[in-house]
């Protein structure tokens, strides 16, 4: 596990979740803050059973929930949700300082939609009482597998598996409002890309040397 | 785990969910009937969901004499994953029952349940309502197989297995006979039910 000649066929950690996980990074200028942040789960297996979650962060520098603030999550699976938030999505670096990540509002889902064709475009919707949330990518560009240790995963204690597809443009929306900023570009395991991807297939696993 | 860049090198085939059932009436006669499920995210065919269901493997029977079918959502796909895929396998290439498949397309598809403790895929045609059960599921295990260590010989596969110890197919109401034997899969025993999840084959640059 430690390095390439010890390459293994089964992975000896334990599965902590699996499923999808796009995200779209927004800023209004290239080394401004972030202005936008969302991130979306599928989750066909986690030891807190399946779901979808759609976390948005319209304003991430201010600790307050939704309505006050664009700042909130719809889910069909909270007890998963909650999981995913501490150990996964505080942990990412765009989301781990922000103010706001505390103070989300958490909403119950009433119906999440995918629409389109990872060739072009795709759309995740989440509804709840008062509010739709959408998140949309375009452009998109081919598909390539990564896999990573704990030293390059967002986490910092991962191994993962995933299937990326990087978007050109992209846009998330909160009852019909675009949040401010654009895509930029980052450099991602070191090749440029910008801030606005689908991460289909992925597998996370808890190394078993990190194992409490 | 792990490569010398996190970006793997190869190209992409296609990514999605692969859970399969194989039966045996006896542990030590051929397969009984065989169930392979299809949810495809991305393919060069684009999205969609395919059935292999083969409710007498060893019988070139066409459908409606016998249940050896293809069910899809997206013909073109359906085509490419038993021309690439399937039969790419030796132990499916070589099935009477695959040279006298029936294409059909699928009205409805839903999975159900828990992948935790018992899953489930309904599956509905015009003329079939088929169920996929996956019960006594265990512990999820993340592979990372080089392209030996695959069926086919060709492509990588990263893929996370749960293996079932309980599985069943229903074809309209009627539970087809036959159960589960063990097998080996990159050193692990396990049994020929099994669900696939995040599954990406990975063509080697």
């Amino acid at each position: 596990m430690t390095d390439v000649e010890t390459r293994i066929a089964v992975n000896p950690g334990r599965v902590e979740w699996a499923g999808d996980n796009p995200g779209i990074y927004l800023r209004e200028s290239p080394d401004g803050p972030w202005t936008g942040l969302g991130i979306f789960f599928r989750v066909l297996f986690s030891a807190h059973g399946q779901g979808s979650a759609m976390i948005i962060l319209g304003d991430p520098a201010k600790a307050q929930g939704f309505p006050d603030a664009r700042n909130l999550c719809i889910t069909t699976n909270i007890e998963m949700t909650r999981f995913l938030v501490q150990d996964f999505v505080s942990r990412f670096p765009s989301f781990r300082s922000q103010p706001a990540l505390d103070a989300i509002t958490w909403l119950e889902a009433e119906s999440h939609r995918s629409d389109g064709d990872m060739n072009t475009s795709w759309t995740e919707t989440m509804t709840a009482s008062g509010c739709e949330a959408r998140m949309h990518w375009a452009e998109l560009g081919e598909p390539f597998a990564v896999e990573v240790t704990p030293k390059d995963c967002a986490t910092g204690i991962h191994d993962m598996y995933s299937v990326f597809l990087e978007a050109r443009t992209a846009s998330i929306s909160v009852n019909g409002e675009s949040l401010s900023g654009r895509v930029c570009e980052r450099v991602f395991f070191g090749r440029e890309m910008s801030t606005a991807f689908l991460a289909v297939s992925e597998t996370w696993v808890l190394p078993a040397t990190t194992q409490i | 785990m792990p490569l010398s860049s996190p970006i793997h090198p190869g190209q992409v085939v296609w990514t999605g969910e692969n859970p399969g059932i194989l039966l045996k009436e006896d542990p030590d006669g051929p397969f009984s009937a065989i169930a392979l499920f299809f949810r495809i995210y991305l393919s060069p065919k684009g999205r969609g969901t395919v059935l292999l269901l083969l409710d007498s493997p060893e019988e070139r029977r066409t459908f409606p004499d016998g249940c050896n079918v293809l069910l899809h959502d997206n013909k073109e796909l359906a085509e490419y994953l038993l021309e690439t895929f399937i039969l790419k396998l030796p132990a499916f290439a070589a099935l009477p029952a695959c040279e006298s498949l029936s294409l059909i397309p699928m009205d409805e598809c839903r999975s159900q349940g828990d992948p935790r403790s018992r899953y489930s895929e309904i599956v509905k045609s015009t003329s079939l309502e088929i169920e996929l059960v996956w019960d006594g599921l265990g512990k999820p295990t993340a592979l990372e197989l080089p392209a030996e260590l695959t069926g086919g010989k060709e492509n990588e596969l990263y893929t996370l297995l749960i293996e079932s110890t309980n599985p069943s197919i229903h074809i309209n109401g009627q539970r087809l006979s036959g159960s589960p034997v063990e097998r080996v899969q990159a050193g692990i025993k396990t049994t020929t039910a099994f669900l696939y999840f995040s599954e990406t084959w990975i063509r080697p640059a």
